[in-house]
C-alpha cells in the first residue's frame, strides 16, 4: 500500500513535471486593458519610426538596433509593465544562488524559432560569445564586465544555462536576464566559419529580410529602404505565448511599420489615417490631432501629458580649472552651485519652452523611474532673494548697477555652453541666463556644436575648457538607475570633476553607495540607498537638474490591447504588442 | 571633336581628385566623430570606444584616412558605414534611384507646365494675361520648397475636411507622405506603377514650380524674339495659319538651349529634390545624406559626394556636345 502510494506520488510528480515543462508563457490579463475574451485576431497595426533600421544584424550596432525591439525583443526574463521585479519569458524558471554570485535559468520547452528549429542553450550561449568578443563591436559588450572582470556563462544541459558573477550585482541580473537568443544554427555557423568579420557582415540591410530567422512574436517580412518595415505573425510564437484563455499570441497578422524623415511627416500620415499610433512632441502637436479628432478627420484617443521622459537636463559646473583659480573655487563651492540653483526658474521653463507641459527635476533620477525617485531630498527652487545671500556669503554683493562684484571688484561672470540647434536647451540657457542677470550675475550663452560640447565635458585633469555646460543624459534602467560612469569619480561622465579623485565626502559617499546598492539584490533595499545617494547628490548640487518634459501618447481608436491607463508611461510604453489587437 | 572630348576626360581627373580632397577636409574638420555621441551614455566605457574607433581607423590621422579612402575608391569601393558596417554604394542606390523618380516626374511637370506658359505669354506679349503668369510664376519661384509643400498639404486636409461636410466624401485626394502606400507589395506591376505615381504628384508640383518662372522666362524672350524674326514674317506673308507659325517655326529654334541644357540636368536628377523629400518623407537622396551628416558617417556622405561630382562632370560634357549638336556655330576643334 505504501508502496503503492509512492509510486502513484511517483506517477503524479511525473505528470506534472511534463505538463510543467510544456508550460507557455501566460501573458497577464492584467497587462491589457482589453475584457477577457474580447481580443480578435487578424488586422494590421501601423506606426512610424524616425530612421530606417540600420541593420538586421543583432551584434552590429553601433548604435541601438531599434528592429528588434520593434518587433518586442525576446529574452529570457523580462520586466512587465505593472512591475520591476523580474519575470520569466523565455526561461520558465529562474534561480538566483544564495550568495548571490550566480544564476540559472531552465528554458521553456517549445521555444522555436521563425523557420521551425528549435531555441535552446546553443542559441543563448552563441549570443553570448558574439557580445563578449572584442571583434565584434557589439553594443552589449560592456555590459557582461563587472569592474573589469567578465561574467561567465555555461551550459547545464540542453535546457538549462547559467551565469556565474565575479561578484554580487544587481546589474548582473540586467545583463543575464535580458540577453536574447541568437540563431546559432545560421549566424553561429557564419562566425564558426568565418569569424568576427563575416558575422558583422551578414544580415545587412540589403538581405532579403525573409530569409532571416527570429524568435520574436512578429518578424520581418519585406523592407523597403526609407519607406517600411513589413512584420507578420511569427507562427511559432504562439506555441509558447498564450493570452490567460489560452488563445496563441500575437492576435494581429501584421505589424507594419512606416520610415518617416520628421516628425511633422508622421503627424501628416496620422491624420491622414496612414498610421494607427503617434506620439505627439509638445503641445501643439498635441492641438493639432486633439482638433482633428474633434473635427471627426480622425478617430483616435489622446493621452496628454502621461508622464516624464527618461532623460535629464541639468547644468554642470566644471570642478576643474587650475589656469582660472578664482573660478575653480567659486564652482567647487556648494553654496554658489545652490545660490546658481534658486536662479533656476524651473516653473517659467516648464511654461515657456514646454507649455506647461515638464515636471520639475530634483534629483539624479530621471522622473520617469518613479519608483527610484526620492520625494525628500534638498530642493533649491527658485529664490533669488535665497541665492543673493549665498552669493554675498560667498563674497559677492551689488556694486551700485546691480552687478555683483567680490572685495577685488571683479564681477561674477561665467560661460554657459548648450548645443547648438537644441532649441529646447537654448531656450532654459537663456532663461537662466536672464534670471541670473536680474539678480547681478554675468552669464554669456554660447550654442556650440554638440561634439565639441561633448568633447570639452569629457575632457580631463586639473585644467578643463569650459565653466558650465548645459546638457542632458538619457539611457539605464529600471534595476539601478545610475550609470556605471557616473557616480565613481574615476567615471568618464563624472562630468564636474574630471581629476580622477574624488574632491569631497558627498562624492565619496555617493561612490560608496553606488558600490552597496549595486551589490543589493533586494529591491527596496537598494531603493533605500538609491534614495540616500540622491539626498548626497541633491545637497552637493554638482549638477542642476531643470525640468522633465511630459510625454503625450495617441492612437486610432480601433487598436485595442493596450495597457490599463495608471501603467502607461514612457518606460513601458502604450502597450504589449502581442497583446495588441484591431476592433 | 574626338580629341576635344578626350581632352575633357583627362581634364575631370583633377578635378574629381580636386573634389574628394575638399569633401574629405570639410568631413574632417568637423568637431568630433562618428564615435563621439557614444561617449555620453552611462554604461559605455572610454576603452570601448577607444577600441571601436581603431577597428573604424578613425585613430589614423586624416591624411592617411584620406589616402586609405581614395585607394578603395580606385578599385570601385565607397567603403563601409559605420552605423551599419554595410558597404556605402548598398546603402546609397536605392535613395538615387528613389530621387531620380522625383526628379524626373518633376521635370517631365516642368516642360508641361512652362513650355505653354511660355508660348501663351509670348503671343500675348503685355497683356493682363501675360502679367498674370509672370506673376503666378514668380511666386513659385520666391516661396520655399518645403514651406509650400506643407501648404499644399494642409490644404489637402482643409479640402477632405469640406468634401467630408459637403457630400460625406472622407478621402485625402493625395497622399501626404512617402512615395508607396503601406499595401504597396500586395499590388501588380501596374498598380504599384499608380501608387508610385499617385505619390510623386504633390513633391513633383512643389519641385517644377520653383523652376517654371525662370523657364517661362527665358521661353518668353526667346519666343518673343522669333516672331519678330525674318523667317515668321515671311512665313505670315505664305499665309501659314496663326497655329503653325507659333508652335512649328517658332517654338522649335526657342526651344534650342533647352536641350542643350538637359546634360546639366544629370547632376541635379540624383542631387535629389531637397528640402521637399524631407517633409512629404520621400526616401530620396536628402534624407539619406543629412542623416549620414548628423551621425557623421562620414563614408556615406563622401559616397554621395563622388557619385553627384561624377555626373556633374559628366552632365557638363554631355551639355557642350549637345550645344555643338544643335548649334551649328559651335566648334570644339
Amino acid at each position: 500500500m505504501h508502496r503503492m502510494s509512492s509510486f502513484l506520488l511517483a506517477l503524479v510528480a511525473l505528470a506534472t513535471l511534463a505538463w510543467a515543462s510544456a508550460q507557455p508563457l501566460t501573458w497577464p490579463a492584467a497587462w491589457t486593458s482589453a475584457e477577457p475574451g474580447e481580443a480578435q485576431y487578424g488586422g494590421t497595426f501601423r506606426v512610424s519610426a524616425l530612421s530606417d533600421p540600420r541593420t538586421f544584424n543583432p551584434f552590429v550596432s553601433a548604435e541601438e538596433n531599434d528592429i528588434v525591439d520593434a518587433a518586442d525583443a525576446t529574452t529570457l526574463l523580462q520586466q512587465g509593465p505593472d512591475s520591476d521585479a523580474f519575470v520569466p519569458n523565455m526561461a520558465e524558471s529562474f534561480e538566483i544562488a544564495d550568495d548571490g554570485l550566480s544564476v540559472t535559468m531552465t528554458l521553456r520547452e517549445g521555444l522555436r524559432w521563425s523557420d521551425g528549429e528549435p531555441i535552446d542553450t546553443d542559441d543563448f550561449l552563441f549570443a553570448y560569445e558574439a557580445q563578449t568578443d572584442e571583434d565584434v563591436g557589439s553594443n552589449a559588450y560592456d555590459g557582461w564586465f563587472i569592474e573589469g572582470e567578465l561574467i561567465e556563462m555555461t551550459a547545464v544541459d540542453a535546457r538549462t544555462v547559467r551565469f556565474d558573477f565575479p561578484k554580487e550585482d544587481r546589474l548582473a541580473l540586467v545583463v543575464a536576464g535580458y540577453l536574447s537568443p541568437a540563431p546559432d544554427h545560421v549566424l553561429g555557423a557564419i562566425y564558426r566559419e568565418g569569424g568576427a568579420e563575416a558575422l558583422k557582415e551578414a544580415w545587412g540591410t540589403e538581405t532579403d529580410v525573409s530569409e532571416t530567422v527570429w524568435a520574436t512574436a512578429f518578424v520581418p517580412v519585406e523592407f523597403l529602404p526609407g519607406q517600411r518595415i513589413v512584420f507578420e505573425r511569427n507562427p511559432y510564437f504562439g506555441e509558447w505565448n498564450v493570452d490567460e484563455q489560452g488563445n496563441a499570441l500575437p492576435y494581429l497578422d501584421r505589424y507594419v511599420v512606416e520610415i518617416v524623415e520628421s516628425v511633422d511627416a508622421a503627424l501628416n500620415l496620422y491624420l491622414a489615417g496612414e498610421i494607427d499610433a503617434f506620439s505627439p512632441s509638445n503641445l501643439d502637436q498635441v492641438g493639432v490631432v486633439s482638433q482633428a479628432i474633434r473635427n471627426g478627420d480622425i478617430d483616435a484617443e489622446l493621452l496628454p501629458n502621461v508622464a516624464p521622459v527618461a532623460s535629464s537636463q541639468f547644468i554642470v559646473f566644471n570642478w576643474n580649472k587650475a589656469s582660472e583659480p578664482a573660478k575653480e573655487a567659486l564652482f567647487r563651492d556648494v553654496r554658489f552651485r545652490r545660490a546658481m540653483s534658486h536662479l533656476v526658474d524651473r516653473e517659467a521653463i516648464t511654461e515657456l519652452v514646454y507649455g506647461g507641459s515638464a515636471a520639475p527635476m530634483w534629483s539624479d533620477v530621471y522622473q520617469a523611474y518613479a519608483y527610484w525617485v526620492n520625494p525628500d531630498v534638498p530642493k533649491y527652487r527658485y529664490d533669488p532673494e535665497r541665492a543673493l545671500e549665498l552669493l554675498a556669503e560667498v563674497g559677492f554683493t551689488p556694486n551700485d548697477d546691480g552687478v555683483l562684484v567680490n572685495d577685488a571688484g571683479e564681477e561674477l561672470a561665467f560661460t554657459l555652453a548648450t548645443n547648438a540647434g537644441n532649441d529646447q536647451r537654448e531656450q532654459i540657457a537663456q532663461i537662466f541666463a536672464d534670471e541670473a542677470r536680474a539678480a547681478g550675475v554675468q552669464i554669456d550663452v554660447q550654442a556650440i556644436d554638440f561634439n565639441l560640447l561633448v568633447d570639452q565635458l569629457l575632457t580631463t585633469g586639473d585644467d578643463r575648457p569650459f565653466d558650465a555646460i548645459l546638457i542632458g543624459l538619457q539611457g539605464g534602467n529600471r534595476i539601478w538607475p545610475w550609470g556605471s560612469n557616473v557616480l565613481p569619480c574615476d567615471g568618464n561622465l563624472h562630468m564636474y570633476n574630471q581629476s580622477g579623485a574624488c574632491l569631497t565626502d558627498a562624492e565619496r559617499d555617493a561612490e560608496r553607495l553606488y558600490g552597496e546598492g549595486r551589490r543589493t539584490l533586494d529591491t527596496e533595499a537598494a531603493r533605500q540607498i538609491g534614495y540616500a545617494i540622491q539626498a548626497r547628490m541633491a545637497a552637493l548640487q554638482p549638477q542642476i537638474f531643470t525640468v522633465s518634459p511630459l510625454a503625450h501618447f495617441s492612437w486610432a481608436s480601433d487598436v485595442a490591447g493596450e495597457h490599463p491607463a495608471d501603467l502607461i508611461d514612457t518606460v513601458v510604453g502604450v502597450r504589449q504588442l502581442p497583446l495588441t489587437f484591431k476592433r | 571633336m574626338f580629341g576635344y572630348v578626350v581632352r575633357r576626360l583627362f581634364n575631370l581627373v583633377p578635378t574629381f581628385l580636386g573634389a574628394t580632397f575638399l569633401a574629405f577636409l570639410v568631413a574632417q574638420l568637423v568637431p568630433g566623430d562618428f564615435l563621439a555621441q557614444r561617449a555620453l551614455e552611462p554604461n559605455v566605457r572610454p576603452e570601448t570606444i577607444q577600441r571601436l574607433r581603431e577597428q573604424f581607423g578613425l585613430d589614423q590621422p586624416w591624411p592617411v584616412q584620406y589616402v586609405r579612402w581614395l585607394g578603395s575608391l580606385l578599385q570601385g569601393d565607397l567603403g563601409l558605414s559605420f552605423s551599419s558596417n554595410q558597404p556605402v554604394w548598398d546603402l546609397i542606390a536605392a535613395p538615387i534611384r528613389n530621387s531620380m523618380v522625383l526628379v524626373v516626374a518633376s521635370l517631365v511637370l516642368l516642360y508641361a507646365l512652362a513650355i505653354p506658359l511660355g508660348v501663351f505669354s509670348a503671343v500675348r506679349q503685355y497683356s493682363w494675361a501675360d502679367q498674370i503668369v509672370s506673376a503666378v510664376a514668380y511666386f513659385g519661384l520666391a516661396i520655399p520648397n518645403f514651406f509650400f509643400a506643407q501648404v499644399l498639404i494642409l490644404g489637402l486636409f482643409l479640402l477632405r475636411g469640406f468634401t467630408r461636410d459637403a457630400f460625406g466624401f472622407n478621402e485625402l485626394l493625395l497622399p501626404v507622405a512617402q512615395m508607396t502606400s503601406s499595401d504597396f507589395s500586395d499590388l501588380n506591376a501596374w498598380g504599384r506603377f499608380l501608387d508610385v505615381a499617385h505619390h510623386t504628384i504633390l513633391p513633383a508640383f512643389v519641385v517644377a514650380t520653383s523652376g517654371v518662372a525662370g523657364f517661362t522666362r527665358v521661353l518668353r524672350a526667346q519666343m518673343i524674339e522669333y516672331l519678330s524674326s525674318d523667317f515668321i514674317r515671311t512665313a505670315r506673308a505664305k499665309g501659314l495659319g496663326r497655329r503653325s507659325i507659333t508652335y512649328k517655326h517658332a517654338l522649335r529654334p526657342a526651344v534650342i538651349p533647352f536641350v542643350a541644357g538637359i546634360g546639366g540636368i544629370l547632376p541635379t536628377l540624383i542631387g535629389g529634390a531637397g528640402l521637399v523629400e524631407i517633409v512629404v518623407s520621400w526616401p530620396g537622396i536628402t534624407p539619406t545624406l543629412l542623416a549620414a551628416i548628423a551621425r557623421q558617417d562620414i563614408y556615406v556622405v563622401l559616397g554621395l559626394v563622388v557619385v553627384t561630382t561624377l555626373l556633374l562632370m559628366i552632365g557638363n560634357l554631355i551639355s557642350d556636345l549637345l550645344l555643338a549638336a544643335v548649334d551649328p556655330r559651335i566648334r570644339y576643334d
